[in-house]
């Protein structure tokens, strides 16, 4: 690794530890990325099952207790992209 | 406990002149749940019709609804008012004789001229709306009125306007629109309005008034002045009476409320000329108390029988039957759905699991405490049964969270020092010497969590489908619930024996097969084969769901997710407070300094209640989340019909 990371390093003519700062910055940048369009694409299957379930609510208030589960089950999404956020940066 | 309390079928049989006493006997027990009779021809009760309400059932509705609208009106609930002195029976009613009429007169006279006023402050409200848009038109009102051959327009134009006809006009230029007001020859109106339309004319009324603009405006609004304490007034004597009789009035509704339900029970009673039937639940072991008491208050004239029932097909009334520090996570329970009387009552488990998961999630002694703090400082606010039972769940929350705070070795954030967490750490930092954060350990803890869960949920599955199904469709569906957990097991030997990974059994070094699979793998193979073959034979649909064992398990990782982001927005307003504002003061310190040191105050405040908020939000939706979603979607239906005994508890009144 190391040695191949020398090699790199001569070719584009950087050092050892501007190669690993590099890295770490798309790291960042990849757990950014995953946390942020996880996080949108949560927000928006939420948008439509939040609504139907307030109108749901409204009409019956029995329902509360199944539209909260239905409204929540996209969370995992934004979930996940937390758990490879957290794998990117401290694994 | 991990069922519902046992019922029993109740028939009662007598003759139509001792419904009174059964009736009120049932009453007083509060525990007889009343089964509607439907008048649908069922077997053996042809001939039998619904009964009619006892003898001055509608006397006690009106004087119910007189109470009610009175209790509305004053804005008194049983709720917020102390149970005092209980007050005998025959002591309300001579008081409800004597008081009530006089009482109901009283308020209907305050609110009769309370709306009367309310309305005049309307319509004083709108010719002030009126008037305004002349107040800057020096004119007496006088004169816009009162013209056989002139008309006057009013409104607002975007610009000023040039009229070619003879007219007199009067025009004020305003912020956004200007006011115009202008009296013009009625022969020429059409010709008027085209040019004023142009201008974009937005008519208003004409006010019917004499007299400056302003002066008007004042005069009215000093009338309103005088309406408005008029209103105020009458609002304090109706707190009088509020203060006065509220005590009285909710004593009189409780009372009235039982007579009315007692007059009006014969409605869901069977009955014909000389006798009734009535069918309902009771729990299984006040059947002797209450068959005895009914035997004693008619003499012997009643016929009282316990009926067989098939628990799977009636719609037996469900009512929890938990220990006492469960009782509290029924609430949650009951915003799913209540069980079904055959099915199994999991208020236990989650009773005892919910407050495990937000100390996971939460972690923190800082925070456990705030939230301690506010369990029972919010006591005093919340009157209901439902509210004390949510601070009850809060409080064990809580407790929990300052258990696993010791363990992480956290409070608000900050390591506590001395004391090495002895869970994985989830601080980002190394603090005291400590560990950073320890993701992989963690992580594979939640998972951990989530195999166990979900297993739980399936074994409990198993058990559901054998209480509740018959014949060949049973055994397909325990096996397939086995399925279900033979795929899992067998996905996690086959990863086991492929990786190797801390804080689970490691299988890699069993002797090989074939390449990388070796015996452990194959087993794996193998179970989850017969897994996948066993849900396909209940239903092949479901194996279609087959990749939800993944985001099921992987969802509990939102254990480790949530509760560590909490951290991280602890550590960084911890930073920017301390870090950024309060310590390089401390180190350089001016007079200055007092200011940003107070402004890292703020910040470090702020910034904490925001976190507990959202450690509520986060421990507690997530939590529940695991449960409704990934538990219960295993094994439980729901949708139990409430048990609600006919009678009450009785708060200001005696029987």
């Amino acid at each position: 690794m190391a040695a191949e990371a020398v090699v790199t390093a001569v070719d584009v003519g950087m050092t050892v530890e501007q190669i690993a700062a590099t890295q770490l910055g798309m790291k960042a940048m990849g757990a950014g990325v995953a946390v942020g369009l996880t996080g949108i694409g949560a927000g928006v299957a939420e948008m439509a099952i939040g609504s139907a379930a307030v109108g749901a609510t409204a009409e019956n208030k029995d329902v509360f207790g199944l539209v909260l589960l239905l409204t929540v089950i996209p969370e995992t999404i934004v979930i996940f992209g937390l758990v490879v956020a957290l794998l990117l940066l401290f694994v | 406990m991990l069922n519902p309390r046992q019922m029993s079928r109740l028939l009662i049989a007598a003759s139509r002149d001792q419904m009174a006493p059964v009736i009120a006997e049932l009453y007083r027990h509060n525990l007889f749940h009343i089964e509607d009779y439907v008048d649908a021809g069922a077997e053996g009760y042809e001939g039998f019709k619904i009964g009619s309400p006892l003898l001055g059932a509608s006397e006690k509705s009106a004087d119910l609804i007189k109470i009610r609208a009175i209790t509305n009106t004053i804005a008194v609930r049983a709720d917020d008012i102390d149970a005092g002195p209980s007050c005998s029976r025959d002591e309300l009613q001579k008081k409800i004789e004597r008081d009530l009429p006089l009482l109901e007169r009283e308020v209907e006279e305050l609110t009769v001229r309370r709306s009367k006023f309310e309305t005049r402050a309307k319509d004083l409200e709108e010719k002030i709306a009126e008037i305004t848009p002349f107040a800057d038109i020096p004119v007496d009102m006088n004169l816009y009125h009162g013209y056989k051959r002139f008309t006057t327009s009013a409104g607002y134009v975007s610009r000023e306007v040039i009229l070619n006809v003879p007219h007199e006009m009067h025009f004020s230029k305003g912020k956004d629109k200007n006011f115009l007001v202008v009296i013009f020859p009625t022969e020429q109106k059409s010709e008027v309005d085209k040019t004023l339309a142009e201008a974009g004319f937005q008519p208003v009324p004409v006010p019917e008034e004499s007299g400056s603009a302003r002066g008007r405006i004042e005069f009215y609004s000093g009338e309103m002045a005088s309406v408005h304490k008029e209103i105020a007034e009458i609002n304090k004597q109706l707190e009088d009476v509020k203060q006065k009789h509220a005590a009285f009035l909710v004593a009189c509704e409780e009372l009235l409320k039982a007579e009315v339900d007692q007059t009006e029970a014969p409605l869901r009673f069977a009955t014909t000329n000389q006798t009734f039937v009535a069918e309902g639940w009771v729990p299984a072991d006040k059947v002797t108390a209450i068959t005895n008491s009914l035997v004693y208050v008619t003499d012997g004239k009643v016929f009282v029988t316990v009926v067989p029932t098939d628990p799977v097909h009636d719609s037996v009334p469900v009512e929890y039957n938990n220990p006492d520090f469960a009782k509290p996570s029924q609430v949650l329970m009951d915003v799913y759905s209540r069980p079904k009387y055959t099915e199994i009552d999991p208020t236990l488990m989650l009773s005892i699991v919910f407050p495990i998961f937000f100390g996971l999630i939460l972690g923190d002694v800082g925070y456990g405490l705030v939230l301690l703090a506010m369990a029972f400082g919010l006591r005093k606010f919340l009157n209901g049964v439902e509210g004390r039972y949510l601070l009850d769940v809060l409080r064990n929350a809580s407790i929990t969270s300052i258990f696993f705070g010791l363990l992480y070795s956290e409070f608000l954030g900050f390591a506590i020092p001395g004391l090495s967490p002895i869970m994985p750490s989830r601080h980002l930092i190394a603090e005291h010497g400590g560990h950073g954060p320890m993701i992989p350990d963690l992580m594979i803890i939640s998972i951990w969590i989530g195999i166990l869960h979900i297993t739980l949920g399936r074994i409990l599955g198993i058990i559901n489908h054998a209480k509740q199904d018959h014949g060949e469709h049973r055994t397909k569906a325990m096996l397939a619930n086995f399925g279900w957990i033979a795929v899992m097991w067998g996905v996690l030997l086959v990863i086991w024996s492929i990786v190797q990974m801390p804080l689970m059994p490691d299988l890699t070094a069993l002797p090989a097969v074939i390449s990388i699979i070796n015996v452990g793998g194959v087993a794996g193979l193998i179970l989850a084969v017969l897994g996948v073959l066993l849900i396909a034979r209940d239903s092949v649909l479901e194996v279609v769901e087959l990749p939800s064992i993944i985001s099921h398990v992987l969802s509990y990782a939102r254990i480790v997710a949530v509760g560590f982001s909490s951290v991280a927005i602890a550590m960084v307003i911890n930073f920017i407070a301390i870090g950024m504002l309060i310590e390089p003061q401390l180190e350089n310190f001016s007079i200055f300094s007092i200011v940003i040191i107070i402004a890292g105050l703020v910040v470090f405040l702020l910034g904490h209640a925001l976190n507990t908020v959202l450690g509520i939000l986060g421990g507690g939706l997530h939590s529940v989340r695991l449960h409704y979603v990934e538990f219960f979607t295993k094994f439980y239906k729901g949708g139990g019909v409430k048990y609600i005994p006919f009678g009450m508890k009785r708060r200001f009144t005696e029987d």
